[in-house]
C-alpha cells in the first residue's frame, strides 16, 4: 500500500473533480492529498444554484462528500493553499506546497462573533462582487473547512485587532505566517478547473459598462437562496425583479479572439437559468440567442421541455452588440435573427451572458511541468508518467462527465502507487 | 421532396474565390456576428452573413444579381469581431472582383486583367501599340535638343490613341453594366417603376463625394482619408488633362506652353495675365498628382497594416494600388526629368508612364477601378429599391 510508504496521490484542486479523485483513491485505500488555493473546498460547484437536468442542489452532493471527507483519514486537505513545484517522477514525486496563512485556526467555530465587530468590508468574490463581506468571514454556508478567514488584502491587521478581542475560543491570530511543506507523492492529478471568462475582454457586449449585463455565474449567484438576492432575480442597476431577459450564448467561447473552444455546458446552463426566471413569476420572458444548442443525449428532453415553454423564445443568432437605454438602463441586444432573416433590437430587462470556462492552467502554470494543449487544458496523452488530470482542466464538461473523470483519475492515480 | 428553391452550386466557381483570396470563407460557422456588427447593411434581410453562405455554396447567379456586395465598403468591422477569422469583409472583396469579371465583355479582357499572372501581358499591350505607333510615324528615337515630350511623342498621337481607347471604353463598359443593371433586377428587389432614377444617382453621388458610408466603419476609419485623396486625386488629374486639351485646342496654346506666345498675349491681354493663368494650370496639376500620389501610399500602408504582406487576398487589390502608384512616380519623374533636361532618362519614363496610364484609363472596366461605376450603379439600384439604409 503506498500509504506504508509514506508516499500519497496528490490532486491539485478542490473542486468536484478533485474531491472525487481524492476520495475515490482514498476509499479504495490510498492516501490522498487535496491542495486548493481558495479556503473553502467545493470550486465552481460550490457557487451554483441547481444543476441540470435534475434541477437539484449542488450542495446536497457537497455535504456527502465533505462527510466522506470528514470520516476518512486517509484524505488530507490543504486550503489556502497552492502547489508551489512538482518535481520527480512517477511512485516518487516531490511536491511543494505554500500554505498561506488563513489567519483563524482550527479553534474557529464560526460562530461569527468577530464578523460583527470587523470594521472593513471586502467585495465578496464568492458572489462574484455583487455583494460584500467584513474582511474576516465565511467564504460560504457550507464552507469546508467550516472556519472563517481573514481577507489579509483589506484586514486593518494588529492595529486593529477587534476580532482578537471578541474571539472566545482565540482562533484568530493575526500574525500567521505562510508555511510550506513537501510532500511525497506517487502521483500527481490536476484537478485545477476553469474560472468563467473575463467578460470585459468582449468590447461589444458592454458587460461592465451597461449596468444590467451579467454573466452566467453571477446569474447562479442570484439565483441561489444563500445569494446576494436571496433567490430573487434581482437587476443589479435598481434591484427591480426581473421580467425579461436575454441569454447571449457563446459569449467568448467558440471564437479565436477570446476561447477558441467550446465551452460544451452553456447552452444547457442557459435552459436552466431561464427555468430559474420562468418559474419565479408566470409573466416572465426569457430570450435565447444561440449559434447552435448542444443538448446531447437525455439532454435533449431538457431542451424540449423549455422550448415547449411558450414565454422561452430562442432566436438563432449570436448577439455581437449591446447597449444601454440611457433613461430606463434596460440593455438593448442587437442580433441577425437567421432564420426570420432580419437584423433585430430587443429591449430586456437584465442580460446575461453565457461566458465560457477558461482552463486555470493557461493562466496559472507556474512551477508545473504540465503540458497543456492549445486552448490551456491539459493535454493528456502528452503528460509525463503519473501525472494525470481531471475533470473541466482536461476539457470543457458538466460535472456528471467530471465525476466519471474524476473516479478513473483515481484508478490511474492508484495505479501509479502500486506499479512500483 | 417539397417544392422549395433548388439551388444549383457552382463548385469551379467556389474554388475561384478560394484562389482570389477568399481562402477563409469556409471558416464561416454562421453565426451572423458579421450583420451584427456592420453599420452599412440593412436590417432587412442583411449582410454579409448570406454572401458567406452563398459563397461557400458557390451559389454564382444569386450572387450576381446581389447589390449588398456592393453596399459593403470593406470596414471590416465584420473581419474584427467574427470569431472563425473569415474575414467577411475580405470576401466580400473577392465576390466583387468576381462580377466584375462575370459582367466583363469582351469576356477575356476580364480574364487578363483580372488575373495576377496576366498582369505582363495586361502591360505588354500598350506597349506594343506604341512602339508600333511611334515606328510607323518616325518617332522611335530620342529626339534632340531640350526636352519636350511632344518631339518623342507627339500630342496628336497621344490623343487620338486615348480618345479612341475611351471612347471605346465607354462603350464595352456600358454593355458591361447593362448586363449588371439585368441581373440585379430581379426578386426580391425588381424595381416596379424607373422613373426615379436621377434623384437616386444624385443622391448617391452626393454620398459617394461626402464620403459618408466610410465615415460609418469603425475598425478601418483611416480608409476615409485614403479613399478621399485617390477619388479626389484623380479627379484632379482629369480635370487637369481637359484642361491641357482646352489650351491645346481652343487656346492653340501647347506645351512647353511660351509666355511670349503672341497668341496667348492676345487672349488673355497681358504677360502678368498669362502668368496667372500658366500658374494655376500648373499648381492645380501637380496638386493634383501629389494628392494621389499621398493616396495611392496610403493605400499601400493601409494594406500592410490591415493584412500584412504576405497576403495573397487581394493581389487585385495590390495591383491597382501598385499601378497607382507608378502612375503618380513615373508623371512626377518625367516632369522632374524634363526640368533636368536629361533627354536620356526623361523620354523613357514618359513612355512608361503612358503605358501606366493607358493601363488605368482602357482596363477600367476589368480592374478595381471598376467598382467606381459597379458600386456606384448597384447604390443607386439599391435606392431605388428601397434596399440602402442611407
Amino acid at each position: 500500500m503506498s500509504d506504508e510508504k509514506g508516499s500519497s496521490i496528490v490532486v491539485i484542486g478542490g473542486g468536484i473533480s478533485g474531491i472525487t479523485t481524492a476520495i475515490e483513491a482514498a476509499e479504495a485505500g490510498h492516501s490522498s492529498v487535496i491542495v486548493e488555493k481558495n479556503p473553502y473546498l467545493g470550486g465552481r460547484v460550490a457557487q451554483l444554484n441547481r444543476y441540470f437536468p435534475k434541477l437539484c442542489p449542488p450542495y446536497c452532493g457537497l455535504e456527502i462528500n465533505f462527510k466522506r471527507i470528514k470520516q476518512n483519514p486517509r484524505v488530507s486537505v490543504y486550503t489556502t493553499a497552492e502547489v508551489e513545484s512538482v518535481q520527480g517522477s512517477e511512485g516518487n514525486f516531490n511536491v511543494k506546497i505554500k500554505i498561506n496563512p488563513r489567519f483563524v485556526n482550527a479553534k474557529c467555530t464560526a460562530c461569527g462573533e468577530c464578523v460583527k465587530v470587523c470594521p472593513v468590508e471586502r467585495s465578496n468574490s464568492f458572489n462574484f462582487g455583487l455583494d460584500k463581506t467584513k474582511a474576516v468571514y465565511l467564504p460560504h454556508e457550507l464552507s469546508y473547512p467550516m472556519k472563517l478567514v481573514i481577507d489579509s488584502g483589506v484586514c486593518l491587521g494588529t492595529s486593529c485587532a477587534k476580532c482578537v478581542a471578541v474571539c472566545k475560543y482565540n482562533a484568530i491570530d493575526l500574525n500567521m505566517k505562510a508555511e510550506t511543506v513537501e510532500i511525497k507523492a506517487s502521483s500527481v492529478v490536476y484537478a485545477t478547473g476553469w474560472s468563467p471568462y473575463d467578460a470585459t475582454k468582449m468590447d461589444n457586449l458592454g458587460f461592465g459598462k451597461v449596468k444590467n449585463v451579467v454573466t452566467n455565474m453571477m446569474m447562479e449567484r442570484m439565483a441561489a437562496p444563500n445569494g446576494p438576492t436571496k433567490g430573487k432575480i434581482l437587476r443589479p442597476s435598481d434591484n427591480k425583479q426581473v421580467k425579461t431577459i436575454a441569454f447571449v450564448q457563446c459569449a467568448g467561447s467558440r471564437d479565436e479572439n477570446h476561447l477558441a473552444h467550446c465551452s460544451s455546458v452553456c447552452c444547457m446552463a442557459s435552459l436552466k437559468q431561464a427555468t430559474y426566471l420562468r418559474e419565479s413569476d408566470p409573466d416572465t420572458k426569457a430570450f435565447i440567442y444561440y449559434i447552435d444548442l448542444r443538448a446531447p443525449g437525455k439532454y435533449e428532453d431538457f431542451l424540449k421541455k423549455i422550448q415547449a415553454d411558450a414565454n422561452v423564445e430562442m432566436i438563432k443568432g449570436k448577439v455581437a452588440k449591446i447597449e444601454e437605454d440611457a433613461e430606463t438602463l434596460d440593455p438593448i441586444v442587437t442580433v441577425e435573427d437567421i432564420v426570420g432573416g432580419k437584423k433585430v433590437t430587443q429591449k430586456v430587462d437584465m442580460v446575461v451572458l453565457a461566458t465560457g470556462m477558461e482552463p486555470s492552467l493557461k493562466t496559472a502554470n507556474a512551477g508545473t511541468n504540465v503540458k497543456l494543449d492549445e486552448n490551456g487544458f491539459v493535454d493528456a496523452e502528452a503528460q509525463a508518467a503519473g501525472i494525470y488530470a481531471s475533470g473541466v482542466a482536461k476539457r470543457p464538461n458538466d460535472v456528471t462527465t467530471s465525476l466519471q473523470d474524476a473516479t478513473s483519475a483515481a484508478l490511474k492515480g492508484i495505479q501509479s502507487a502500486v506499479r512500483r | 421532396m417539397g417544392d422549395g428553391t433548388v439551388f444549383t452550386p457552382d463548385i469551379g466557381f467556389v474554388r475561384g474565390l478560394k484562389n482570389s483570396g477568399a481562402d477563409t470563407m469556409k471558416q464561416c460557422y454562421q453565426c451572423a456576428t458579421c450583420s451584427t456588427v456592420c453599420e452599412l447593411t440593412p436590417n432587412d434581410n442583411p449582410f454579409p452573413r448570406k454572401e458567406m453562405i452563398m459563397a461557400q455554396w458557390g451559389l454564382k447567379d444569386e450572387l450576381s444579381a446581389d447589390p449588398d456586395i456592393w453596399l459593403c465598403h470593406n470596414c471590416n468591422d465584420c473581419s474584427k469581431y467574427c470569431p472563425r477569422g473569415a474575414r467577411p469583409g475580405d470576401v466580400l472583396s473577392v465576390l466583387r472582383k468576381a462580377v466584375i469579371a462575370e459582367n466583363a465583355f469582351p469576356r477575356f479582357m476580364g480574364t487578363i486583367v483580372g488575373n495576377t499572372s496576366l498582369l505582363l501581358i495586361a502591360l505588354l499591350i500598350p506597349v506594343a501599340l506604341f512602339l508600333a505607333v511611334l515606328n510607323a510615324t518616325g518617332h522611335l528615337n530620342i529626339p534632340a535638343g531640350d526636352v519636350i515630350f511632344r518631339k518623342f511623342f507627339p500630342i496628336q498621337l497621344v490623343d487620338s490613341i486615348f480618345v479612341t481607347t475611351a471612347m471605346c471604353v465607354v462603350f464595352l463598359f456600358s454593355v458591361s453594366v447593362m448586363r449588371f443593371w439585368k441581373k440585379l433586377n430581379v426578386n426580391p428587389y425588381k424595381l416596379m417603376a424607373h422613373s426615379m432614377l436621377l434623384p437616386h444617382l444624385l443622391e448617391t453621388l452626393k454620398e459617394i463625394f461626402l464620403h459618408k458610408k466610410f465615415q460609418k466603419c469603425g475598425a478601418n476609419a483611416d480608409r476615409t482619408w485614403t479613399h478621399r485623396l485617390v477619388l479626389f486625386g484623380f479627379i484632379g488629374l482629369f480635370i487637369t488633362t481637359n484642361w491641357a486639351v482646352f489650351n491645346l485646342y481652343v487656346l492653340k496654346w501647347d506645351s512647353p506652353y511660351l509666355k511670349d506666345d503672341p497668341n496667348i498675349l492676345m487672349i488673355l491681354g497681358s504677360q502678368a495675365a498669362v502668368m496667372l493663368y500658366y500658374a494655376a494650370f500648373k499648381l492645380f496639376g501637380n496638386a493634383s498628382a501629389l494628392v494621389l500620389f499621398i493616396g495611392s501610399l496610403m493605400l499601400f500602408s493601409n494594406r500592410m497594416k490591415d493584412k500584412g504582406v504576405n497576403s495573397v487576398s487581394s493581389s487585385f487589390d495590390w495591383i491597382f494600388a501598385g499601378i497607382v502608384f507608378l502612375v503618380c512616380v513615373t508623371g512626377l519623374l518625367s516632369e522632374m526629368l524634363r526640368f533636368a533636361n536629361s533627354a536620356q532618362l526623361a523620354y523613357p519614363v514618359y513612355f512608361i508612364h503612358l503605358v501606366f496610364v493607358f493601363y488605368i484609363i482602357a482596363y477600367l472596366p476589368y480592374s478595381k477601378l471598376a467598382h467606381m461605376v459597379y458600386r456606384t450603379t448597384a447604390i443607386v439600384y439599391a435606392k431605388m429599391a428601397k434596399r440602402d439604409v442611407m
